[in-house]
């Protein structure tokens, strides 16, 4: 039964001698094939065992472009010598200037003729003017140069020795190059599939039904591609990166056993500040922090509760309690703001308002939208995610505090939590978190917290403690991912080459 | 947060640790929460603090908290003060808006640059922050040389006031006038002026003024006008000779503060007396740690006497229990005592009737933050250490899980990236410009997404004046700002929006929006529409798209989204005024609708 072979190896096949090594190069010259489709049809036939390949390496040496210039004009120190010469410079020196118009040389040729004349010995250039050497041995009429490069023009460069060819090569007037060169004779394997037939295989671009069914798929070859080139770019869908990473600490928190938040953006302040025991006339309550909406006042406000809230304020909680010096009216209470904070969706929950009173234990949280009027830059937005989250026990301790948070963080690789003791209205005692970037190395703020203090749970009816915590989602993704600047990322002046090449991080 | 400038010599020199390197100062004051942010150009630290621990607010509050953590100093301090010489007098006049005043008197300072520089960042910083940028309380401080009191209807016999001066210098004149005669009264009065009223020459000025040509010719006195330009009288305090202060505006030239002051008074007047009494013993503990000799000032209300300041202790009691509990540690009593008296405080055991141990404290007159037994417990911790605690993981046990929105909005997205769109992630603020206009949309028209925006009372620029009422201008931005990159550019949100809505409690409709465009070459309406068909068919919701109009799109290729029979959207080719007001060349199909249409009910 005949060979079937894709056609170029059976043209190469034919072609080919069992006697004479012939070169892939002149065998596709002959068989009007590209060079690299016979090298591969004569790889694949000796790897079938039909043909023998021989490999050497073949040294050639051309001109470059410079050189092929100098060949008809000749080196450009020579043609400074004859200029030179023809000014009567053998005896006197001649002005340069007018040697190297003469000359006929220009641009950067003027330096490689003056720096080679010197050289060669052709002469001697001194104070702008130049003096040709009358040293018997130096003949530029017989310069080794000049004669080599018709030499590589012509194809005889077996007879040129190796320092003048280097020395050529330096100036960049040839270039040396080595490829391999293959040579094929037909194997007795390959005689004898000859002697029994072979057959040109049909090849076609793709899989069809009809190929399929009939089954004629078994006797074609497929065009083979360059799998080696570049496939168009795709993108694909993709989650943005900053919802990847929300969707990371919401994987960590609902693990630890936290229960997702839901609520309003727009909320009455009541909710936003005064339940969180900020004082009315707290600097972070004007409008350079929080954005007032143009709407009416909040219309219903659990009543009872805004008296304990009220009173919480004027009065403290407690035996011997104080309150705030500060005015307190439920005019402001029910302005709507967008909230600063998602800790008032932990006031609506806390209160009992959201999904009912909650008895201890309890872990909530939310990764969700905040506003602050600050001024907006590479890290600062004015609309940002903020994860909130707090757990609920009849006795909570800092040493609790500080073992979740621990927890929580090693989760995103930060390991060495340190813990800054701070203020906030709400909370007592409150801490800082800092840890260490862990691409800078430097201590960055990465968190606030703190165990609420009665003045805010007594009035929500919550007899036992609750610590809190809340943190940037974008100053996590900054970390994960080393963003310079989270404009880029986040709102309608993100770059989508950004978000579209960005790697993952799991 | 308030920042302080300290110089770590005056530090040292106050601490009496000229042996710490500045490195070890940086530990020790972050220890106490006041973080080193960096050096001015004369090289002293710049702390930042939270806003609690206001007696920090100079480098000798600072120094006492240094001098406590170091174990120098136990326990409550309280400054000896002479009794009153000097009575604040307030008149019937006085504006109702601001009808408090408290004022101390300190002598035997000797000013040097640095101390006067201290004192003034001092009553800066105290401005910012308890006085509310003035409006609740407002520091005056005074060359008392430089104040002729007027002999006081209460003053025991004594009525003589000025002596005939024969010197030059005021100052010396002034001090004759009061040097003498301990127990006679001196007093000046807190009073009401007419805005057109009496003249005074204001600090930074060489010409006399009104109290309301003040508010608009000088600097000082523009910056602060907002406080009382509603006022029908302007506050304003006389002493003998005339007006000297107009607070909290201004002082008066005459008795300016200079290094050659010894004798100060300090007066503050504000909404709240409790809060201008705190800053004014902040102020006196502080010229007390310059070596100042603190005198008390009578203030003569029409309906009552008081004496300042008032370095009076507050009393707080915290049980051992909670003390533990929250600090999560067995601790001896005789440790927390010892605690109490490290963080400057007082304290005492006592069994209270159930047998519980309960520490009474005595709180000292400068701070300002301690309202709760828990602020006690907060004392407590920091001088022991928190971050010598021991974390542990609460062995409290509770079930996670994700919000039945959030899951509907994940399991949306996860769909819409699986039909090959990006995700993006766009600011719910807007501009009306780009909401409405550059959509070619009418607000207050029916078609979708023109309903009325919840407007922000003061934005930040012009950028973000409303709530975006529909997502797809925040996508068309997007598009607008990414025409250099690779198309086709298929994005979708699934974000928020938000209308006016008076049946709302907040007058706020929020939702969430899902949105999509297609920009490609070859962009059709069919291809949003098939799109919107696969998500909608995901969610087994059923799909309609009955003809309509609106101005964003093309007219005859744009249709309602109508799910379930409910029109919750609109799905078309965007029109062409739209896409070259974006400076966008290719065809864009787009569709959005609420998400909780996709939920099914």
């Amino acid at each position: 039964m005949p060979r079937r072979l894709p056609e170029t190896q059976v043209a190469l096949l034919e072609a080919a001698s069992a006697t004479d090594a012939r070169t892939v190069e002149q065998l596709a010259d002959e068989l009007g094939e590209p060079p690299q489709a016979v090298t591969r049809a004569a790889l694949e036939l000796e790897a079938e065992g039909l043909l023998a390949v021989e490999e050497r390496a073949d040294e050639r040496v051309t001109l470059t472009d410079e050189g092929n210039g100098y060949v008809g004009s000749g080196l450009p120190e020579r043609r400074l010598y004859d200029a030179a010469v023809e000014a009567g410079a053998e005896g006197s020196p001649v002005p340069l200037g007018d040697v190297i118009d003469a000359s006929g040389i220009d641009g950067p040729a003027v330096d490689v003729a003056l720096a080679n004349f010197a050289r060669k010995g052709f002469g001697e250039i001194d104070a702008g003017e130049v003096l040709v050497s009358d040293d018997p041995r130096v003949d530029p009429t017989e310069d080794p140069g000049a004669a080599a490069l018709s030499a590589v023009e012509a194809g005889e460069t077996d007879s040129l020795d190796e320092a003048t060819l280097d020395r050529l090569e330096e100036r960049g007037l040839v270039r040396r190059t080595s490829s391999t060169v293959r040579s094929v004779t037909v194997t007795d394997e390959g005689v004898t599939a000859l002697m029994e037939g072979v057959e040109t295989a049909e090849t076609v671009g793709g899989i069809t039904p009809e190929l399929l069914t009939s089954g004629e798929w078994r006797d074609v070859e497929f065009t083979e591609y360059n799998v080696e080139a570049d496939a168009e770019t795709t993108y694909g869908g993709r989650k943005h990166v900053l919802r990847q990473t929300a969707d990371r600490v919401k994987d960590v928190l609902v693990g630890m056993g936290f229960r997702e938040m839901e609520g309003p953006h727009a909320d009455a302040e009541f909710w936003i500040n005064d339940c969180l025991f900020m004082p009315q006339d707290h600097p972070a309550r004007t409008h350079w922090d929080q954005f007032a909406l143009d709407v009416p006042p909040m219309q219903e406000l659990p009543e009872d509760l805004v008296e304990r809230v009220r009173s919480a304020h004027r009065e403290g909680v407690g035996e011997d309690g104080d309150g705030y010096h500060s005015p307190w009216t439920e005019d402001v209470a029910r302005g709507v703001d967008l909230r600063g904070h998602t800790t008032s969706l932990s006031m609506r929950y806390l209160s009992g308002h959201a999904v009912g009173d909650l008895e201890p234990p309890q872990r909530y949280f939310s990764v969700e939208k905040v506003y602050r009027n600050d001024t907006l830059d590479p890290t600062h937005l004015l609309e940002f995610f903020q994860i909130e989250g707090w757990v609920m026990a009849e006795e909570l301790s800092v040493r609790d505090l500080m073992g979740t948070f621990t927890e929580f963080y090693r989760q995103f690789g930060i390991t060495d939590l340190e813990f800054k003791p701070h203020y906030n209205p709400y909370t007592e005692p409150s801490f800082e978190l800092f840890g260490t970037h862990p691409e800078t190395g430097e201590i960055v703020e990465i968190g606030n917290s703190g165990i609420f203090r009665e003045e805010v749970l007594r009035p929500l009816g919550v007899e036992c403690d609750v610590m809190a915590w809340g943190l940037a989602l974008e100053r996590l993704l900054m970390l994960m991912y080393g963003f310079e600047d989270i404009r880029d990322v986040h709102g309608t002046l993100c770059d989508l080459d950004l978000l579209r090449t960005t790697e993952a991080v799991y | 947060m308030p920042v302080v400038d300290v110089d770590p010599d005056e530090l040292r020199r106050l601490t009496g640790h000229d042996e710490k390197s500045d490195e070890e100062l940086r530990e020790d004051l972050f220890a106490l929460g006041l973080e080193y942010e960096g050096r001015t150009e004369d090289g002293e630290f710049q702390l930042e603090f939270a806003p609690d621990r206001l007696d920090r607010l100079s480098v000798e509050g600072v120094a006492r908290s240094l001098r406590y953590q170091y174990g120098d100093d136990r326990g409550v301090y309280v400054p000896n003060t002479n009794s009153a010489e000097w009575v604040v007098e307030v008149d019937e006049s006085v504006p109702e808006e601001r009808p408090y005043v408290t004022a101390a008197v300190v002598r035997g300072l000797d000013m040097s640059e640095a101390k006067l520089e201290s004192l003034i960042q001092l009553q800066e910083k105290l401005h910012a922050t308890m006085g509310r940028k003035r409006a609740k309380g407002a520091i005056g401080v005074h060359d008392l040389t430089m104040l002729k009191g007027r002999a006081a209807r209460s003053a025991a016999g004594d009525t003589s006031g000025a002596r005939s001066a024969s010197s030059d210098d005021p100052r010396e004149r002034a001090a004759r006038s009061n040097g003498d005669g301990g127990s006679r009264a001196k007093t000046i009065t807190y009073r009401g002026v007419e805005p057109e009223g009496d003249r005074f020459v204001p600090l930074e000025s060489d010409t006399d003024m009104t109290p309301a040509e003040v508010l608009v010719d000088h600097p000082t006195g523009r910056t602060y006008a907002p406080i009382v330009e509603d006022y029908s009288r302007y506050p304003a305090i006389y002493d003998e000779i005339g007006l000297f202060s107009f607070p909290p505006v201004i002082n008066g030239k005459r008795t300016e503060v200079d290094e050659g002051s010894r004798d100060l008074l300090i007066e503050m007047t504000g909404t709240d007396q409790w809060t201008i009494d705190r800053m004014l013993n902040i102020v006196c503990y502080a010229l007390d740690a310059r070596g100042g000799r603190i005198e008390e000032v009578r203030v003569e209300y029409p309906d009552r006497e008081t004496v300042r300041p008032d370095l009076s202790t507050d009393r707080k009691s915290v049980t051992h229990e909670r003390i533990e509990s929250i600090m999560g540690i067995a601790i001896d009593p005789d440790e927390v005592l010892d605690l109490f008296e490290r963080s400057g405080l007082d304290a005492t055991t006592e069994e209270s009737g159930d047998e519980e141990l309960v520490y009474r404290a005595d709180v000292p007159p400068y701070r300002v933050d301690v309202l709760h037994a828990l602020d006690l417990v907060d004392d407590v911790g920091r001088a022991y250490g928190f971050n010598d605690l021991e974390p542990r993981y609460p062995d409290v046990s509770t079930v996670g899980g994700r919000h039945e929105r959030s899951r509907l909005e994940d399991a949306a997205r996860d769909a819409l990236v699986g039909l090959g769109f990006e995700d993006l992630l766009d600011f719910h603020m807007i501009s009306e410009i780009e909401n409405y206009e550059r959509m070619n949309l009418d607000s207050g028209g029916e078609a979708f997404g023109a309903s009325e925006g919840v407007t922000i009372t003061e934005p930040y620029s012009e950028d973000y004046t409303m709530l975006r009422t529909w997502a797809l201008p925040s996508l068309a931005m997007v598009l607008e700002r990414n025409t250099h990159r690779a198309y086709p550019q298929d994005l979708a949100e699934i974000g928020l929006a938000a209308r006016r809505e008076d049946d709302e409690n907040t007058g706020v409709a929020e939702a969430r929006h899902v949105a999509a465009v297609l920009a490609r070459t070859d962009a059709s309406y069919e291809d949003a529409k098939s799109r919107l068909a696969a998500l909608c068919r995901a969610f087994g919701v059923d799909l309609e798209t009955p003809a309509t109009a609106h101005p964003s799109f093309i007219r005859g290729r744009v249709a309602e989204v109508v799910l379930d029979g409910e029109s919750v959207g609109v799905v078309g080719e965007l029109h062409p005024e739209v896409l070259v007001e974006h400076d966008l060349e290719v065809p864009v199909a787009a569709f959005e609708f609420r998400l909780d249409a996709l939920g099914g009910g």
